[in-house]
């Protein structure tokens, strides 16, 4: 099966700055992919070249198995990072307008508005007008706007930016039924809680070039099976014999839990069996991983100081990112 | 196309279905009916009668006798009337034709009852300073209004060795009506003249006799037929459509100009250019506010029309120049629109596209500068010359067609396909604009930035 989406060494300038540097990837259909990266990487850049929005200095692209997003525009849903709506116009006209622009008639389209607004929390909407809705409301609208046309390929630049933990849970929910759907999902997002969440596949962009491809299954085994979190059932319990477990490379004590760093070639299944065994648990569990982790550590190889790497996780660190354990 | 078709009806129906554009331009021409309809009946309430006291020192001793009787309520009524029908002699046949003696009539309403004064006659030796003292002094209410008036002593025969006449001097208290003055003109006029003319030992209706000479009117002699050439009509009617012309860019270009900032600051255009692309959204929107545009011009028309048969005076216009009012309409339209276009999307904000605009907003004003002499010389060099440099081709091409007379049709077709080349150039150049600023936000650029922009895309 042809991809959803293939990109081979893109390369895209701002007058001096180079915005993408060497871009090259692919989607497969059906995927749920995830772009992440700081501010100002080139996720956006990358995204408007996918949608013919703005033409690569050199590079070949192919979406869809069309050669430009221009030839299969109907197929596909976009909701950039950059959002607005007519202000003045009702919120079910501007709905039939942008899905009659991606080809649906305009009955079919007024048919398919009252249920997709239902379905986004905005019930009864249909008549007011846009400049009458909250920013969160508005941001749902033009997710609705997006995926009325039921697109093959949905991309989403920064789809949870401003939204509160409500509205971000809700979305997310109907990501993931597009998804099931059938949908080839390309969503970007600097806060890469929300990605390492929901998606199947990351890419990493630092600096307009691509530093990580990879599933999140792959990224699990290559990055974290070496610590677990660990909380003792009883709280002032002796916490030596977790030291003793062969394994262990080190112990941290926080507050009623552990954080246990396993050696290198360690089986973390075993370990938990006998950790476990060693002391009694309220819980143990492999730590999540973290992409933030991750990405700090693959771009903190490179040339940057420590002193970039915390400006950089500052950057990533969004509403609700916790603290790390590397 | 069907998607420029889509935008093109969005963009016609948020102008149309709001309620300032119904105001604006639907109401507009009702509103004037209107006051065309109230007026008259608003000039019914009579103004209140102006009365007062003149009060006249006259040095010559030939004058008062003559200005007492030329001031009465029954002479200063009877002046009025003959200006009156002077006036109407003048007019078109057809407002004539319309007013009648309602037009008479009406006049006397606007200018109220005619005064009545009193007019009282002061020493020739009397003392300014004290008379003038009588101007300020509390007034009785039967005579509320004054004016002391001083007449030259060389008033009626002029200095010896000078041809030069004196007139008069005039004293108003404060709050003065203006009428009261003109009125008191008039009646010194008449009898200063008279004066005059009989100390000429001359006959004041002889010398009336020699001193007019009434215009006469000429006639077109047309191929079929001969008509009363219409002066007036004529000298208005490239104007007209000059300004009909005008007009109807300005609506679409001004909304276009508007409505593409707002769709950039809105931030709804990346939405939009998901769907459609950058030339398929100019298209749709050029075209849209073209539709709204002929709407307009089209009810500007019909009003016209129904104005012009209201006069019986629909004879006097070509239709033909409809036809090409239409014509220019759509060449200039496109010229202008692409250009409005491409400023919108290029500036952030209302504010920067107006250091961009005074170009476009010169070459728009550029009509009212030489309707007239292209229309009073409509096959001069100068007018031949600028209805084929663009963009004002459309324009001066309009005011000669609508002149007297009209050009050879090779230089209209030329005109034509001049605009034409310069719409495909203005869209060509719109295009790339559009295509490159739609989606940048900075600094606001200059005409340099879009030519820079215009290579690149």
């Amino acid at each position: 099966m042809d991809s959803a989406l293939m990109l081979r060494d893109v390369r895209k300038s701002f007058g001096s700055t180079q915005a993408v540097d060497g871009m090259t990837l692919t989607v497969p259909r059906g995927k749920l992919y995830g772009v992440i990266g700081p501010n100002g990487a080139g996720k956006t850049t990358c995204i408007r070249m996918i949608m013919s929005i703005l033409f690569p200095d050199s590079g070949e692209l192919s979406v869809l198995g069309r050669r430009s997003a221009l030839e299969a525009k109907d197929r596909i849903g976009y909701l950039p990072e950059e959002r607005g709506v007519y202000r003045k116009m009702k919120v079910g006209a501007f709905l039939i307008y942008m899905a009659q622009l991606k080809g649906l008639s305009a009955e079919d389209a007024a048919a398919r508005v009252p249920a997709q607004l239902e379905n986004m929390a905005l019930p009864g909407t249909e008549n007011k007008r846009c400049e009458d809705l909250s920013k969160g409301m508005l941001q749902r609208v033009q997710f609705i706007a997006a995926i009325m046309h039921q697109p093959d390929l949905l991309i989403l630049d920064e789809p949870f930016s401003g939204q509160d933990p409500v509205s971000v849970r809700l979305l997310r929910e109907r990501i993931e039924q597009e998804h099931r759907r059938g949908a080839t999902v390309l969503l970007s997002t600097h806060v890469m809680a929300n990605a390492e969440e929901m998606c199947q596949h990351v890419v990493m962009i630092h600096q307009g070039r691509k530093v990580l491809d990879e599933s999140m299954s792959g990224l699990r085994r290559q990055f974290d099976a070496r610590t677990i979190h660990f909380e003792p059932l009883d709280p002032d319990a002796d916490p030596s014999p977790l030291r003793a477990v062969p394994g262990v490379e080190r112990l941290d004590r926080h507050e009623g839990s552990f954080t246990v760093t396993l050696s290198d070639g360690i089986d973390p299944a075993g370990a938990i069996g006998r950790l476990a065994v060693a002391v009694a648990p309220a819980r143990v569990e492999l730590a999540r991983l973290r992409l933030e982790d991750v990405f700090i550590r693959i771009v903190a190889e490179g040339a940057a100081s420590s002193a970039a790497a915390r400006a950089l996780r500052a950057d990533l660190q969004a509403p609700g990112a916790q603290g790390s354990f590397i | 196309m069907r998607r420029v078709w889509l935008v093109a009806s969005r963009e016609f129906l948020a102008a149309v279905a709001n309620r300032g554009f119904v105001i604006g331009l639907l109401l507009m021409p009702a509103i004037f009916a209107g006051i065309v309809a109230l007026m008259p009946r608003l000039m019914e309430s009579p103004g209140e009668q102006i009365r007062g006291e003149v009060r006249v020192i006259d040095p010559t001793g030939q004058i008062f006798d003559g200005l007492r009787s030329a001031l009465t309520t029954e002479a200063i009524t009877r002046r009025r009337q003959e200006s009156t029908r002077r006036v109407l002699e003048n007019a078109p046949e057809a407002v004539r034709a319309v007013a009648g003696d309602s037009a008479g009539t009406a006049m006397d309403r606007a200018l109220g009852t005619a005064p009545a004064l009193t007019v009282v006659e002061r020493p020739a030796d009397a003392d300014l300073q004290h008379e003038k003292s009588w101007l300020t002094e509390a007034r009785p209410a039967d005579a509320p209004r004054r004016l002391l008036v001083v007449v030259h002593p060389n008033a009626v025969v002029p200095k010896d060795g000078s041809t030069q006449y004196g007139t008069y001097d005039i004293y108003v208290p404060e709050n003065t009506d203006e009428r009261l003055e003109t009125t008191f003109y008039d009646g010194f006029r008449e009898t200063a003249l008279s004066a005059r003319v009989l100390a000429q030992k001359m006959d004041r209706a002889q010398v009336e006799a020699v001193m007019r000479i009434p215009r006469a009117t000429s006639t077109t002699v047309a191929l079929n037929a001969e008509r009363q050439t219409n002066v007036r009509f004529n000298r208005t009617l490239p104007f007209v459509f000059a300004g009909l012309l005008v007009f109807g860019i300005m609506i679409g270009g001004q909304t276009l100009l508007t409505q593409t900032i707002e769709e950039k600051s809105s931030r709804v255009i990346e939405v939009l250019l998901s769907a459609v692309s950058p030339l398929e959204l100019m298209a749709g929107k050029i075209l849209g506010q073209m539709a709204v545009s002929l709407l307009v011009l089209a009810l500007y028309i019909l009003l016209g029309l129904v104005l012009l048969s209201s006069f019986a005076m629909l004879g006097l216009l070509d239709p033909l120049l409809i036809v090409y009012l239409i014509v220019f309409f759509l060449v200039g339209y496109l010229v202008f629109a692409s250009v409005f276009a491409a400023v919108g999307a290029a500036v952030n904000e209302m504010r920067e596209a107006q250091s961009l605009m005074t170009p476009i907003m010169l070459a728009l004003m550029a009509p009212w500068l030489f309707a007239a002499p292209i229309g009073r010389d409509p096959n001069a060099a100068f007018s031949v010359a600028m209805s084929l440099i663009p963009p004002v081709n459309t324009f001066a091409m309009m005011v000669r067609l609508a002149s007297t007379t009209p050009p050879p049709f090779w230089q209209v077709a030329l005109s034509v396909a001049i605009g034409l080349v310069s719409a495909v150039a203005a869209m060509w150049f719109a295009a790339k604009v559009f295509k490159v600023g739609l989606l940048l936000h900075g600094k606001p650029p200059t005409l340099g930035t879009l030519i820079k922009w215009a290579r690149i895309a």
